[in-house]
């Protein structure tokens, strides 16, 4: 907490000629030492490709990897919401029971590495529940035209029933988070609304409804946003169970072209270009609704 | 010290359930247990419970060593610490940058930031084992470190950052005008006091280290993760050794979360 303008300084003197010493080992180190050949030029046809039978451009491995990632994204955003708002109001239910299956609810997911929780939900999905409710089948026995737009929405027919494990063990997942925040703004709401609207004659379900949940919903919304660019960043980890997202795809693409660098970089590109602008729109949110109150 | 209990789930004085709600808990965790069990009965999954013990400890050598699971752990422990003190000093330098006057260092922190906290772990890994590593020449290990202290420092650096914005002024201008030089505040009265207040988020922080060192077994180094992925692909013990491996690291988790709980009612009492 320095209360003078940013200057040139003796400290920006330092600054500077690290990072130029640092960026001249660096590229010391490409160009003389690795003698890495940059390939660029490789690059764009693994974003899209021109389609000879359709005579039109089509997405490649890395765009579609990009659109999966969006679309997983969303559904989990979705799926997750539902969950964690029904945790969330477990956890401040009068009801010790709902207070307990709550609470572990969420220790039980926010206690373990992500990684961890998705292999066990994964395996026990796709092995015990999936095969059950017969999800590989549910996309033969739609018409054609549904069928289309939800492999525009959801996955390809192939790819279904993989990708609504993956739907479900990240809704899981986020779920337990989306919770805490849930919870977090019923709670923060001050004492005296609760009180002042009992004193009017409202029923406990009628207090939730129009008193608390629409003032905790203005506090919840910003922290929400930010959970939604959190789920974006975590569905890089179902890369591990071969969900097609974004992840996967750079690793796919770097095992057969060896194009390390250049993919890398682009696939990191992708996911700045993803989630800065939602990390812009999330400080916005937060400034404009903290201006309003 | 117990904090009372929220307004909101205050029971009403004249029903007392608990014990009645304690016992369905109990009754419906049961029976889930006994779900799962009989259901991969049904699916022809065999349980072998009694073949996990020798993942965690050795003992077919005359002294008992420790097993894939615990050498496992021991790994996960070891890069955890690492990234931690890496951690808090990536953090620590740049929450300090961020507050100097300094328009390329302000600069330098933002941009680390936003990188960092705008991709995911998995792709940092990526890039740091697949790209960072042959530039600078060092091995999967280092580069595990060296992705989780980065990931981990931006977060830790707005921990570092919030409490030290949460000083009160005065104390800053308390201390220019005793003549102290910026260091020597930061040093005798800003951080002295900064750190109490950020000791308990901090150490959540490590919780997380611990959590996401789990994503480091997909660069090949066998941490408690990797040791059990190892064991599955050769012993099929799909449930056995995956519920193995979480209590382990619920249990490791837990009492963290103790200890910082333990932590804040220290801190607050001192």
């Amino acid at each position: 907490m320095t209360f003078t303008k940013p200057r040139i300084g003796a400290l920006d003197l330092a600054i500077g000629a690290l990072l130029v010493l640092a960026a001249g080992y660096v590229v010391y180190r490409v160009r003389i030492q690795l003698n890495y050949h940059w390939e660029w030029s490789a690059l764009p046809q693994f974003i899209v490709r021109f389609d000879e039978a359709s005579g039109r451009w089509v997405p490649n491995y890395l765009l579609k990897g990009l659109l999966t990632t969006i679309r997983l994204s969303i559904w989990v955003t979705l799926l997750a919401l539902v969950l964690g708002t029904l945790a969330g109001l477990a956890q401040v239910s009068r009801r010790l029971l709902y207070r307990l299956l709550g609470r572990t609810y969420v220790e039980l997911v926010r206690n373990l590495p992500p990684l961890v929780l998705i292999f066990i939900f994964y395996y026990f999905l796709s092995d015990q529940i999936m095969p059950l409710l017969r999800v590989d089948r549910l996309m033969d026995c739609c018409p054609g035209a549904t069928r289309s737009m939800m492999t525009l929405l959801l996955a390809p027919p192939e790819q279904f029933a993989n990708f609504c494990s993956a739907l479900v063990t990240l809704a899981l997942f986020e779920g337990a988070y989306i919770a805490e925040i849930v919870r977090g703004g019923i709670e923060s709401v001050e004492k005296g609304q609760w009180e002042a609207s009992a004193a009017l004659g409202f029923s406990r379900v009628q207090r939730m409804r129009y008193i608390l949940l629409p003032q905790a919903l203005r506090r919840i919304l910003p922290p929400l946003a930010g959970q939604f660019i959190s789920t974006i960043k975590d569905s890089a980890i179902v890369s591990v169970i071969s969900i097609q997202e974004l992840t996967f795809q750079g690793m796919d693409l770097m095992a057969s072209t060896y194009l390390n660098f250049e993919i890398w970089i682009t696939v990191a590109l992708f996911y700045l270009c993803l989630t800065l602008p939602c990390s812009l729109g999330v400080a916005r949110l937060e400034r404009a609704l903290a201006r309003r109150s | 010290m117990a904090k009372p209990a929220h307004f909101l789930i205050r029971p009403s004085p004249h029903e007392s359930r608990s014990w009645i709600d304690i016992g369905i808990y109990l009754l419906l965790m049961a029976s889930l247990a006994w779900i799962l069990v009989r259901g991969s009965l049904n699916l022809g999954y065999h349980w072998h419970w009694y073949r996990v013990p020798a993942y965690l400890v050795d003992a077919r050598g005359a002294a008992a060593i420790p097993g894939p699971l615990l050498k496992g752990l021991a790994v996960t422990l070891q890069i955890s610490a690492l990234s931690l003190v890496l951690a808090f000093a990536i953090g620590l330098v740049t929450a300090l940058l961020r507050l100097s006057a300094s328009f390329l260092g302000q600069w330098l922190a933002r941009a680390y930031l936003e990188t960092v906290r705008n991709t995911p772990l998995l792709v940092q890994l990526f890039f740091i084992y697949f790209v960072a590593a042959p530039v600078l020449g060092i091995e999967a290990l280092a580069s595990a470190v060296l992705a989780l202290s980065l990931f981990e420092g931006a977060y830790a650096s707005e921990i570092f950052r919030s409490g030290i914005v949460s000083i009160h002024r005065g104390q800053w201008e308390a201390a220019r005008s005793l003549g102290l030089s910026t260091w020597r505040i930061y040093r005798h009265v800003i951080l002295p006091q900064a750190l109490r207040r950020i000791l308990p988020p901090l150490t959540g922080q490590g919780i997380s280290l611990i959590k996401d060192s789990a994503l480091v077994s997909t660069i090949a180094i066998y941490d408690l993760t990797m040791q059990g992925r190892a064991i599955i692909s050769e012993t099929y013990l799909v449930f056995e050794i995956w519920f193995t491996v979480a209590a382990i690291y619920l249990a490791l988790t837990f009492s963290l979360s103790l200890l910082v709980r333990r932590l804040e009612t220290w801190i607050r009492i001192a």
